[in-house]
């Protein structure tokens, strides 16, 4: 059942092994080191992925932004040049990149705002429905998923198996116009638009974001509730909770400390995964519920074929996908502590 | 080898109710693709300024949208175009991930490292800003955006594939059957039918499904639509403006999205049940940590199913 | 212990019945034991025999499905057979502790064994972090572990089979309790290690009176530890008593077919021997001797009526009507040597 991959265990008695405490904290730390290091390659592939779709366009970018008048061969040679569009393919890239780590992610061909500047102004959109949703699964689908398991084979259980059910093939989009129709357009209870930033007043930045997060959330908190229930089912039956049970501990700490902790990594893996399609969803939750996020500033770059904002868009969400990636395997290998700390 | 009746096989995965279902749902949603702008009862361009916002009735089984064309019609003729991008894009997955897959076990450990790293990161881009950063870049058509969604899909048919390909290149059943006087043809033969199809049938199923979700997201966000022209997704987003004239209506294609993607994934899960498919015992590969939690966690749950 | 008043009743079963499957079977029927401070008392018998569903019924821990049907529990002078989930909350850890077979498997695999020690200390005895570090120390080097501070940190899958036994004992016995219930608790270590365990287990009876009931299908263990014996059969005992009377003088005859198969006491192996036939299903109907079908002193009065025990000393009883048969034991060796 455990996610863990018990290699390189150190066995007692092995001559001049460190004590266990202190080779677990450094075990942690290299495993944090371990994961960068291996996805550093990773995000430089993908970030080359994405520049590279700019040059797969058929559109001269120097063209575009002179405007079709002031496009004549001359000056869009020129143009490139200033761009540094004429070097090769790979250069362009590695400076790009560069420039990203330094925060500067060029500029629009349209506004000429940077982009970081657009991408700045947007995030904490995103980010609070963001982080709102993964706190709304995480607590919805944990809560279920335990009383599920608990309460086995009875009413909760089987209801909450069907709802996962039809929930899990709703995309989130489709639950997003559900809720708005029902709290927003039939019982006016929050607002079916718009968006205030928490300086705006913490309740109407709640009101605003509670429908969105509900929306990208649901879809996350089902696929956690039905894996939370699986594996919570089967720790609940190992010998060691009735080891638990037979030294005294109550319930509730069984429950907590022993039961769904260790249930609870496949679930975390499952939210970790999910993750990618809560972004997904977050681009819908901006559509449906006209949020001024990412999401849109994607869109209307695809309209208008604003090449730079999309790589930029493109290169910092996925970049967050890949951070995580690492911070749940990191809390992976904390809950799943093994004798060398490694989770595969 | 006999024949194998009863509990496994492809015939058997026909006998599960939801499996059903779910066929004759999918071969609904085909018969739509192909025949369905032929079959729809109205034109599904034509506007009608006097019958707005209606309910269903005898004339249109499932009233109408605000410019008074018959949703029906819309949906019906829509299917094509997302049911053929979805396939369009599982079609590149397959071609761009599979034979890759092969070549790869072939041709070298550094081919392979790289290789792997590129796939790894294809996985961690996520699908539709990827598909919308790309239409940036491509233009704004539907096949161009579903072109990336097939690159992202690659992935999972590499890893099949080359799963496969290292488990026969290593696997001692090989030897153990040739010794047993099988000619090594008839191996292959055998588990590429055994084991590959319908691993290949699973993930294709659960792609296409996804690929199906996609398609509506991307019509839904005003991607690749060309006005007038009816998608699924497209009906979906408009509908969506005037919510306060008809709550109902984005119901209607909501649920047949959600209904065609449920198939699909009922298909798969029966094939997965009933068959030996399944992910291949992962390749360790120490280097890969990043996905091989998904991958870890897809061989623990195969095991609980199975146990 | 001669001439001192007789010792306080830790563990009392009286005529307990244990059903399974809902209450389709009945797996235990009618088993009378005790259990006193100071005292080891062995279970022994086959597979299936009933021995740990009833020490299970004596933890409070019956498997699903499984219920007291008849019969009493009583721990200390509390009767606790019907005992609420909350009651044994209490109970456990404080009055009874407990090891099982396999030690890795009771164990929380993602935690060090020290932190599910300082657990049981911290929660049942409010003892402050220090303070239930320093006594699990202790505690670890009461039970033999060499090198308690390193084995504190360290997760179950680190430590032998040995070790870990030690760790679940030294978990069960941390708050203090009167009884230890262990059930096949050496059975899968191997022999060097199984009599540590022994001489730890008797070093804790002789250092803090701890009353001991230890089930095992080993005869040469229970003669090593115990003090008497419970035989099992098919749900119920069929001969129980002092060890060492037993072994010198069985008094049923199964107890003396499974002496000739282990080899303990008089009997030297000479060839493999084996009981021939099989124990009769859970809930099946026999009236008479459940021995009585493999019984090679089988006599009519054996199938006639259920058996009751034979009272043969103070303390010893055996559930057989020919047992005070003075050519009883002749007759299974002539038999026996037939074969």
């Amino acid at each position: 059942m455990a996610v863990v991959d018990l290699t390189n265990l150190n066995l007692p008695g092995t001559a001049g092994a460190i004590s266990p405490r202190r080779r677990r904290g450094r075990s942690v730390a290299s495993q944090v080191g371990r994961g960068i290091a291996i996805l550093v390659p990773i995000l430089v592939i993908s970030s080359f992925i994405t520049y590279s779709l700019g040059a797969l366009s058929n559109s001269n970018p120097a063209a575009t932004i002179l405007g079709q008048d002031a496009a004549t061969p001359a000056a869009v040679a020129h143009l490139d040049k200033v761009l540094g569009l004429d070097k090769p393919l790979v250069v362009q890239y590695w400076d790009w990149l560069t420039q990203a780590f330094q925060g500067h992610l060029g500029t629009s061909y349209f506004t000429g705002i940077p982009v970081s500047q657009s991408i700045a102004q947007r995030l904490p959109v995103d980010l609070s429905i963001a982080i709102l949703a993964v706190i709304l699964a995480v607590l919805i689908g944990g809560t279920a998923g335990t009383i599920a398991a608990v309460r086995r084979g009875g009413l909760f259980d089987r209801g909450v198996t069907m709802v996962c059910s039809a929930v899990s093939t709703l995309p989130a989009f489709v639950v997003g116009i559900i809720l708005v129709v029902i709290f927003a357009v039939t019982w006016h209870l929050l607002p079916a638009n718009g968006y205030v930033g928490p300086t705006g007043g913490i309740w109407p930045w709640l009101e605003h974001i509670i429908l969105p997060s509900l929306a990208l959330a649901l879809q996350v908190a089902a696929d956690i509730a039905r894996q939370l229930r699986t594996s919570l089912v089967s720790v609940l039956e190992q010998n060691y909770i009735t080891g638990a049970r037979v030294r005294g501990l109550p319930y509730r700490r069984i429950l907590l400390r022993h039961a769904l902790r260790n249930a609870a990594g496949p679930a975390l893996v499952i939210l970790g995964n999910d993750f990618p399609l809560m972004l997904a969803g977050a681009v819908a939750a901006e559509v449906v519920f006209s949020l001024p996020g990412l999401g849109q500033l994607l869109l209307e770059a695809a309209q208008s074929r604003d090449i730079p904002v999309a790589q930029g868009v493109l290169l910092v969400v996925s970049a967050f996908v890949i951070v995580v990636n690492l911070v749940v395997n990191t809390l992976l290998n904390v809950l799943y502590r093994t004798g060398d700390g490694i989770v595969s | 080898m006999s024949k194998r009746t009863s509990i496994f096989g492809p015939r058997s995965v026909l006998r599960l109710p939801s499996a059903k279902i779910a066929v004759v749902i999918l071969a609904a949603v085909i018969f739509l693709a192909i025949f369905g702008s032929a079959l729809a009862p109205q034109n599904p361009l034509t506007i009608n300024a006097n019958a707005l916002f209606q309910g269903p009735s005898a004339q249109h089984l499932l009233g109408t949208d605000y410019l008074g064309r018959d949703v029906l019609s819309r949906l019906m003729a829509g299917t094509r175009l997302s049911v053929f991008t979805a396939f369009e894009a599982v079609a590149i997955g397959f071609v761009l991930g599979g034979p890759l897959g092969i070549a790869t076990v072939f041709l070298g450990k550094w081919f392979d490292f790289a290789a792997n790293r590129v796939f790894d990161a294809l996985m961690t881009l996520p699908s539709i800003f990827f598909a919308v950063a790309a239409t940036a870049a491509l233009g704004n058509g539907l096949v161009q955006a579903m072109l990336p969604i097939g690159i992202l899909f690659s992935p999972y048919f590499f890893r099949i594939t080359r799963a496969a390909t290292l488990e026969f290149a290593r696997a001692q059943y090989v030897e153990a059957a040739e010794l047993l006087g099988a000619s090594k043809l008839h191996v292959i033969r055998v588990h590429v039918v055994r084991k590959v199809l319908p691993t290949m049938a699973v993930t294709t199923a659960g792609l296409v499904a996804g690929a199906l979700l996609t398609v509506s997201f991307l019509t839904f966000l005003g991607i690749g639509v060309q006005p007038p022209a009816p998608t699924w997704g497209g009906v979906l987003s408009s509908e969506l403006d005037y919510l306060s004239n008809a709550p109902w209506a984005p119901l209607i294609p909501g649920a047949l999205i959600a209904i065609t993607v449920g198939a699909c994934n009922a298909l798969a899960d029966a094939l997965r049940d009933r068959t030996s498919a399944g992910t291949f015992a992962p390749v360790i590969d120490p280097v890969i940590k990043t996905h091989s939690t998904l991958q870890a966690l897809e061989v623990a749950n195969e095991r609980q199913s199975a146990a | 212990m001669n001439g001192n008043p007789p010792p306080d009743q830790v563990l009392g079963l009286e005529d307990l019945h244990v059903t399974v499957h809902h209450g389709a079977a009945t797996a235990v029927s009618g088993v009378t034991l005790s259990v006193h401070t100071g005292e080891i008392v062995g279970m022994v018998g086959e597979s299936g025999s009933g021995k740990t569903l009833t020490c299970r019924a004596a933890l409070g821990e019956l498997p699903a499905g499984c219920a007291v049907s008849q019969g009493t529990i009583s721990f200390e002078t509390n009767n606790v057979t019907d005992l609420s989930r909350r009651g044994w909350e209490r109970l456990h850890g404080t009055g009874i502790g407990a090891v099982f077979q396999d030690p890795s498997s009771y164990l929380n695999p993602s935690l060090s064994v020290g932190s599910q020690l300082t657990e049981v200390l911290r929660v049942k005895q409010r003892l402050p972090r220090r303070e239930a570090h320093r006594k699990a120390i202790e505690l670890f080097t009461v039970v033999g572990l060499r090198q308690p501070e390193r084995v504190f940190h360290q997760v179950p899958a680190e430590l032998s089979g040995g070790m870990l036994q030690r760790v679940m004992i030294a978990i069960a016995i941390s708050c203090g309790p009167r009884l230890l219930i262990a059930d096949e608790a050496t059975t899968a270590l191997d022999v060097t290690i199984q009599a540590e365990i022994i001489e730890l287990l008797r070093d804790l009876r002789d250092q803090r009176g701890l009353a001991v009931l230890f089930v095992s299908h080993d005869l040469a263990v229970i003669r090593e530890l115990c003090d008497r014996v419970v035989v099992f059969y098919a749900g119920e005992v069929v001969e129980s008593g002092p060890v060492e009377e037993i072994i010198e003088r069985p008094r049923h005859p199964y107890t003396q077919a499974l002496l000739q198969v282990a080899s303990v006491g008089d009997f030297s192996r000479r060839e493999l021997r084996v009981i021939p036939g099989q124990p009769p299903q859970v809930g099946a109907h026999i009236s008479g001797c459940r021995f009585a079908e493999r019984c090679p002193a089988a006599i009519d009065a054996c199938r006639a009526a259920a058996i009751d025990l034979v009272r043969l000393g103070p303390r010893h009883q055996s559930r057989c009507v020919r047992a005070n048969d003075p050519e009883l034991a002749d007759v299974l060796e002539t038999e026996l040597a037939a074969r």
